[in-house]
């Protein structure tokens, strides 16, 4: 879009736009096109790609032959007819509401906490981010520990505790391995939830709390009063962002459970990559792929809608 | 004794409260970061003894092996992870800042599809993203490359970035760019001398972001190199992963080793991002 | 360095480089030229990126490329990326001139039509076993060799088994019996690595084949009885239930910390648990059913060369002769405890190296996964490591798990 307002300034349109205008427009047009042109090479290739794999029967053989007959929706048909397909969903459900809830709302109490100032709060605050730089192959492995049924510390400490008398098969029962990869994710994502909400929460003028506090208003009517309505963009942006990067999550699911047992971890995202790679069932995967898009839509739809009205007010 | 004054004696009260709120926090660091700990403690050991029945709870009677692994073979490999961060960083801002100032400041035609669209790429699967980008660059002869991995390191941080520091820029109070520009400051001048100074906690915070995303990226350094020559760290974490032996106090030495420039870069950053992600968004 | 093993094998290499030069020439066509029809340099790919294992395949890449005169340009992935990589290099016609990949993936590959067949590069599988020739075949012709194989056995830890009084089991129901007898306070009977993926299936074949089913038809009884067995350890508490998503460096680490009485598991084990020295270990066949040695999978990763030009092609040939010359078969062995894959330098390592005998009996008679199913066989993987998964979670008893699985192998050709 950018580019083509950016190659074609028709003299005809300008009787009706002032100068200035016309010119703003080019700039900002040309500040935009680095970014549009990137982003069409780098995610528009790869996504029409995609795309097209889904509507065909994309096998190993096409790889190297090119040839991949179009077999229009029939992939998504073989998708929507599996019988693994409704249960994946469900899943993939509850491992994204449950993640971003849980990181949401943890995220936000501990931002809330650490808006104060005390002793040391700088410091410890950068160290709560420590568990992002570490690798997900290595976070996920080191939870698969913790978690493990017959020496993991986490097992040891309930029974130690008394909570449990069995040790509960945290990553190789039905039960309870998605609660297992979802724990672990709203770990990972603790830290970028409190990031982005603490950001907000400092930009809130500390004036509005004090004209509160002299009202006679408490913590939680200040924050229910001021703190969340203002926190509103912030919270857009962390959720809308949250459910993009919830979905794609691979590494986590992969490394602690594979899926499994039995399925009971498989979200689309693991599904889609087991169809192309373990099966070489290229053109289903990409279907799977393809749906993940298509939920990644609606919910970039409905953040712009909430941005063009921050746009418009801003200006 | 004099009677103290009210400010003092609010001050004087504070002062065990704001004691109780460190030690709130220790408690909450501790529970959370116990993982971290659990990964520092177990890069001491052997890997019979990580999943050993009564793991030990402290390093003491540990090994040094793992280090002594993860220095030898990943010493440059660190150093090809801070090139690589460092370089997607520049790459990312000189991209993303001009379009989250035109997207904030700017009635750009279409800026409302190119916004949707920075939502909806983040989806693509990370596995599409290398086999098309590996197809793009080796073909223009980048394979094995910094530039390479670069290029496709920033796909990760360009939309994030993006966001953050659009959502900052319409915050910036439009009187201060008029008045800029009535100086006789053109678009560009405005926007380096004026909006980008302002605009400095967010630009940290988006290049900090980009710097931990490219740190942390495996897939594009896996895709894009050829294992030998150029291996970003988190490649090399894999070197020690086997299917047939794991050598976990080696992953782990690695790991904490790997984490170390990041840590430092985090704290230094703090104040910085303290002062606010998306502070901009807030003025609506 | 592994170099200092190179003196010894050095006047054995020379004649070797002589061989490799006129074994290749025939396929590169023209001239008496020798090596003047070699590419200058060709590219390799593997997934050896582990420290010892890496460096020993390094030091016989250096190596060949002495002897060939062909520069080798090397690029080593984690496993999990071969085939991905693979394919990316396919679809833009950059695969590397040779590759060692897992052999059930060699007919996938060769189907595309993107390798050259062997025998027209004047490579032959003369002195392979069936088996190994099998695996390395695709539509009649050879498109890989491998310089060492791995199967499958039972490893026992002597000292638990001679505090308990109990035998190495040579059937299945010794087997049974002795992994619960083995199973008290922190320690199982068996471990072993059943979890969701190839690596699963292939821990779980030698219980298929045992009771004499077969993959062409996964629904039968005698598949039906496998999986029972199976899950009648599981249910004796004999096996934990963590096997589910173990892989077999895990389950491995089970057995050296003595935390497993036994464990099953494939030949390069030796190299670590003899490092690990927690645990005088010995090693029999898998049991089968009917009390024999079951058939075990074969494993391993075949070299195979890619379409290019004639020197590359001859080039790579070269370079796969001597990788796979008898020297390399037994340093390799040597290295990273694989079988020698020529019946006759297999023999020599196990009467050289006795607590390898048991691996290299069963290599000889290891079937090739990809036999009956050519590359059909990843589907039915798949759907048979989903239904042992089932069964043994509880969530289906073994017969409907098979039929589901029969079903979907079915529906999905």
């Amino acid at each position: 879009m950018a580019v083509s307002a950016l190659s074609v300034p028709r003299p005809v349109a300008a009787p009706a736009l002032p100068l200035l205008e016309r010119r703003r427009r080019l700039a900002g047009a040309a500040f935009l096109a680095p970014a549009a042109l990137y982003m069409i090479v780098f995610f528009g290739y790869p996504m029409v790609h995609n795309l097209v794999m889904g509507s065909q029967d994309y096998s190993v053989s096409s790889f190297y032959t090119g040839d991949a007959p179009f077999v229009g929706f029939d992939n998504y048909a073989a998708i929507f007819s599996d019988p693994a397909f409704w249960p994946t969903l469900g899943r993939t459900a509850m491992f994204t509401v449950a993640s971003i809830v849980f990181q949401f709302v943890i995220g936000l109490a501990l931002a809330v906490f650490f808006v104060r100032r005390f002793p040391l709060s700088g410091v410890i605050r950068a160290l709560l981010l420590l568990p992002w730089l570490l690798p997900l192959v290595v976070s996920a492995s080191v939870w698969r520990w913790i978690f493990d049924q017959d020496n993991g510390i986490l097992n040891i400490a309930l029974r130690g505790a008394g909570v449990i008398d069995e040790p509960i098969g945290w990553l190789n029962t039905v039960a309870w391995s998605l609660v297992s990869v979802i724990i672990t994710n709203i770990w990972i994502g603790i830290p970028f939830n409190l990031v982005l909400l603490h950001g907000g929460l400092q930009a809130i003028p500390g004036s509005l709390y004090e004209a509160a506090a002299l009202d006679g208003a408490g913590p939680w009517r200040q924050f229910t009063h001021i703190s969340w309505p203002l926190l509103k963009p912030v919270t857009q942006v962390t959720l809308v962002l949250g459910l993009v990067y919830t979905l794609k999550v691979f590494d986590v699911i992969a490394v602690m459970t594979g899926g499994g047992p039995a399925s009971s971890s498989q979200t689309l995202t693991v599904w889609s990559y087991q169809l192309s790679f373990n099966e070489f069932l290229f053109g289903q995967g990409a279907a799977v792929g393809n749906l993940l898009i298509v939920i990644a839509l609606i919910a970039g739809l409905a953040y712009v809608r909430s941005a063009q009205q921050s746009l418009r007010s801003a200006s | 004794m004099t009677e103290p004054r009210p400010a003092a004696a609010t001050r004087a009260r504070r002062v065990p409260r704001r004691l109780g709120s460190t030690l709130i926090a220790l408690v909450i660091l501790a529970v959370l970061l116990f993982p971290v700990y659990w990964m520092v403690n177990a890069s001491f050991f052997t890997s019979a003894q990580v999943l050993s029945v009564d793991p030990p709870l402290m390093p003491w009677s540990g090994t040094l092996d793992g280090y002594r692994q993860a220095l030898e073979s990943q010493g440059p490999n660190l150093l090809t992870s801070i090139a690589v961060a460092t370089g997607t960083v520049v790459l990312t801002l000189a991209i993303a800042i001009p379009a989250g100032y035109a997207l904030a400041r700017f009635r750009v035609p279409g800026a409302g599809i190119v916004l949707f669209a920075i939502m909806v790429v983040q989806m693509v699967p990370n596995i599409v993203l290398a086999n098309s980008l590996f197809d793009i660059l080796s073909s223009i002869g980048l394979f094995d490359t910094y530039v390479a991995l670069v290029l496709a390191d920033s796909t990760l941080a360009i939309p994030f970035a993006i966001i953050v520091l659009r959502a900052f820029m319409l915050g910036i109070p439009g009187e201060v760019i008029e008045s800029a520009q009535l100086d006789g400051a053109g678009y560009l001048r405005t926007l380096t001398r004026v909006v980008a100074p302002m605009s400095r906690n967010a630009i940290i915070t988006a290049g900090l972001f980009t710097f931990l995303f490219a740190w942390g990226d495996f897939l594009f350094g896996v895709t894009l190199t050829s294992g030998q020559g150029l291996v970003p760290v988190t490649v090399g974490i894999y070197q020690f992963i086997g299917t047939q032996v794991s050598e976990w106090n080696a992953i782990l030495a690695t790991a904490v080793l790997a984490s170390i420039p990041a840590a430092i870069l985090l704290v230094v950053a703090q104040r910085y991002i303290a002062a606010g992600v998306t502070g901009g968004a807030m003025k609506e | 360095m592994n170099r200092t093993i190179v003196p010894v094998v050095v006047s054995a290499s020379v004649l070797a480089l002589a061989a490799c030069s006129t074994a290749a020439d025939p396929g590169a066509g023209e001239s008496s030229g020798g090596t003047t029809d070699l590419a200058a340099s060709i590219t390799q790919l593997d997934g050896y990126t582990d420290g010892t294992s890496a460096e020993a395949w390094q030091s016989m890449l250096d190596e060949c490329s002495d002897e060939t005169g062909v520069a080798i340009e090397r690029q080593s992935l984690p496993t999990s990326q071969m085939m991905p990589t693979i394919l990316r290099q396919a679809s833009s016609r950059s695969m590397a001139n040779l590759i060692f990949v897992d052999n059930p993936n060699v007919q996938q590959i060769a189907a595309t039509g993107a390798l050259a067949p062997l025998d027209s590069l004047g490579l032959s599988a003369d002195g392979y076993p069936d088996g190994i020739a099998a695996a390395g075949s695709y539509d009649g012709s050879l498109y890989g060799l491998a310089p060492g194989v791995n199967a499958l056995a039972l490893f026992y830890n002597k000292d638990i088994l001679a505090d308990a009084g109990v035998e190495p089991p040579t059937t299945w129901d010794e087997l049974r019996a002795a992994a619960a007898e083995l199973t008290t306070g922190n320690t199982y009977g068996l471990s072993m690595a059943l979890l969701p993926t190839e690596e699963g299936t292939w821990q779980f074949l030698p219980f298929f084949w045992g009771a004499g089913a077969e993959l062409t038809d996964v629904g039968s009884d005698e598949a039906v009885e496998a999986l029972t067995f199976v899950q009648g350890l599981f249910d004796d508490g004999s096996v934990s239930a963590s096997a589910l998503n173990w892989n077999q460096a895990e389950a491995g680490d089970q057995f050296t910390a003595g935390q497993a009485a036994m464990t099953i598991t494939g030949s390069w084990s030796v190299a670590n648990f003899d490092k690990a020295a927690s645990v005088d270990y010995g090693i029999v066949p898998i049991p089968a059913a009917d009390g024999s040695a079951a058939p075990v999978a074969l494993g391993g990763e075949v070299g195979v060369i890619s379409q290019a030009d004639d020197a590359e092609m001859a080039a790579a040939a070269a370079v796969l002769e001597c990788m796979t010359s008898p020297e390399h078969q037994t340093y390799w062995a040597e290295q990273h405890a694989y079988i020698p894959g020529q019946t006759a330098v297999a023999e020599e390592y196990g009467a050289a190296t006795p607590t390898m005998q048991a691996f290299v009996d069963a290599v000889a008679s290891a079937r090739p996964r990809t036999d009956d199913l050519g590359e059909a066989y990843p589907t039915t993987s798949t759907a048979l490591i989903e239904a042992v998964q089932n069964a043994l979670t509880g969530q289906l008893s073994p017969a409907d798990a098979l039929n589901a699985a029969a079903s979907s192998v079915s529906s999905g050709q």
